[in-house]
């Protein structure tokens, strides 16, 4: 049977760490237009917000979004197809932090234009993190609002 | 081996979660197939075993079983055989009868409003695997909820998938339950349940699970935890014994049900770890920060 070891001394030191940011980029818009409808042609009807897909064996409509909150930035995609239903969500970027960078113009700036090949590496980092489990209902939120907005304009 | 290699960050929204799913080590076109495919399987599991949805396999054992055998996906029916051979090794720490007291915090929806009594619930013994991949819950009051083990369960799949495709190392995260296969090993940093904006502990994990369990937390609204996600089944009240809990183990569905036994029994869980090949670090409500003592983990230094 496991016994167990205490790292009660380490407890103070653990508390002092400095409150990270945490930032991935995982495609860009034109990434997440392929995957969503490939080898469709793209109309703009919003500028960089809302595109039709028209093309390539599917059709519907293309929506760039972010849900930004006190410490998350989200930008994400949703494809809906002509039936009206979300053919797919994607996230493009996400950045999470605890300094108030997440409304702080300049700290954003930094990932303006990114693609997910580009390498971030800035006041953020990539990594992998466990932990309390992140939820994801804003994003679930944001992707109801979308459609919301789908139906009024489209259907 | 291909001459051109690509390395592929993708996620998606899935499982009430963010998944994140990164490879390496594959030509570009093969990695994104790949990848796609590893997403549809987690989707696949979301379908099957998601409370919220109505003709998940879960919402279809909750609404009939207990009148007939109800047929579920062989999957299902794998992640009720682990979910209950992981209640005999826990003694009852771990339980999937446990949806009413989720309902009541809130965590999941409908239900009623008084607490469920502990003495009046039946357990994970009232839940009849049969041949073929039929179900019967023998009383009519049973309510499962896999939402302590098909987040790990579907972490798996992913993984298989990805190996099947020719995938020679990637990563799949579900919110914190992860895996990973390939050569190099991969660091994880570890939020402290107590404030999950800073980290507590890193590890490197290689051909291994991980997952956690902590209050519920969305940055978007704030840095500080919400709700209790663990409950103990004996009083159908939120885990007393961690803040969080992280176990490291071969499998990821094995690592997520333990994250839950963890939770509930603390030291107490220290059987049930060795019996599944798993080392966990935790941190107990009187703030102490315990470890297995094959525990890899390292303590975290700011970066």
């Amino acid at each position: 049977m496991a016994d167990w070891l205490r790292w009660t001394a380490s407890v103070a030191a653990v508390t002092s760490i400095a409150a990270p940011a945490y930032a991935a980029q995982y495609m860009s818009v034109e990434e997440a237009q392929k995957h969503a409808f490939p080898n469709a042609s793209f109309t703009e009807v919003q500028a960089g917000r809302v595109w039709k897909a028209q093309g390539g064996g599917a059709a519907g409509y293309f929506y760039y979004d972010h849900v930004v909150g006190k410490h998350l930035l989200i930008d994400y995609t949703v494809a809906v197809g002509s039936d009206g239903r979300v053919r797919r969500v994607d996230i493009l970027n996400y950045r999470e932090s605890y300094g108030g960078e997440v409304h702080d113009a300049s700290w954003l700036a930094q990932f303006v234009g990114k693609s997910s090949q580009s390498d971030v590496r800035v006041n953020a980092d990539i990594r992998n993190i466990s932990g309390a489990t992140l939820s994801s209902t804003h994003l679930a939120e944001g992707v109801k609002k979308v459609l919301m907005y789908h139906a009024s304009h489209f259907r | 081996m291909p001459a051109t290699s690509a390395s592929l960050r993708r996620a998606q929204p899935l499982l009430g979660t963010f998944v994140e799913i990164d490879v390496t080590d594959a030509n570009q076109r093969d990695a994104e197939r790949a990848v796609e495919a590893a997403f549809s399987v987690v989707a696949e599991v979301h379908r099957l075993m998601s409370f919220h949805e109505a003709n998940s396999d879960v919402s279809r054992l909750n609404r009939a079983a207990s009148n007939g055998a109800v047929v579920v996906h062989p999957w299902t029916c794998a992640v009720l055989e682990m979910a209950v051979e992981m209640n005999r090794h826990s003694a009852g720490a771990f339980d999937i009868g446990i949806a009413p007291a989720l309902q009541r915090t809130g965590q999941l929806p409908g239900g009623s409003e008084a607490w469920p009594s502990a003495a009046s619930m039946p357990t994970v013994e009232a839940i009849e695997l049969l041949a073929d991949n039929r179900v019967r819950f023998l009383h009519p009051s049973v309510l499962i909820d896999l939402g302590g083990i098909a987040k790990g369960f579907a972490v798996d799949r992913a993984i298989e998938a990805l190996r099947a495709r020719g995938v020679r190392s990637a990563m799949v995260n579900a919110g914190g339950d992860l895996a990973a296969f390939g050569p190099e090993a991969r660091v994880i940093h570890i939020r402290d349940p107590r404030s999950p904006g800073r980290l507590m502990c890193q590890i490197e994990v290689s051909n291994r699970a991980l997952a956690s369990s902590a209050r519920r937390f969305d940055p978007y609204r704030s840095a500080d935890t919400v709700d209790t996600a663990v409950i103990e089944p004996k009083t159908q009240m939120p885990a007393r014994a961690a803040h969080g809990a992280t176990v490291c183990a071969p499998s990821c569905m094995v690592a997520d049900a333990l994250t839950k036994v963890v939770m509930v029994a603390g030291k107490r869980a220290a059987a049930p770890l060795a019996r599944f090949h798993a080392s966990a670090i935790f941190v107990s409500t009187d703030g102490d920060i315990h470890t297995t003592s094959d525990w890899q983990g390292v303590l975290q230094h700011a970066a």
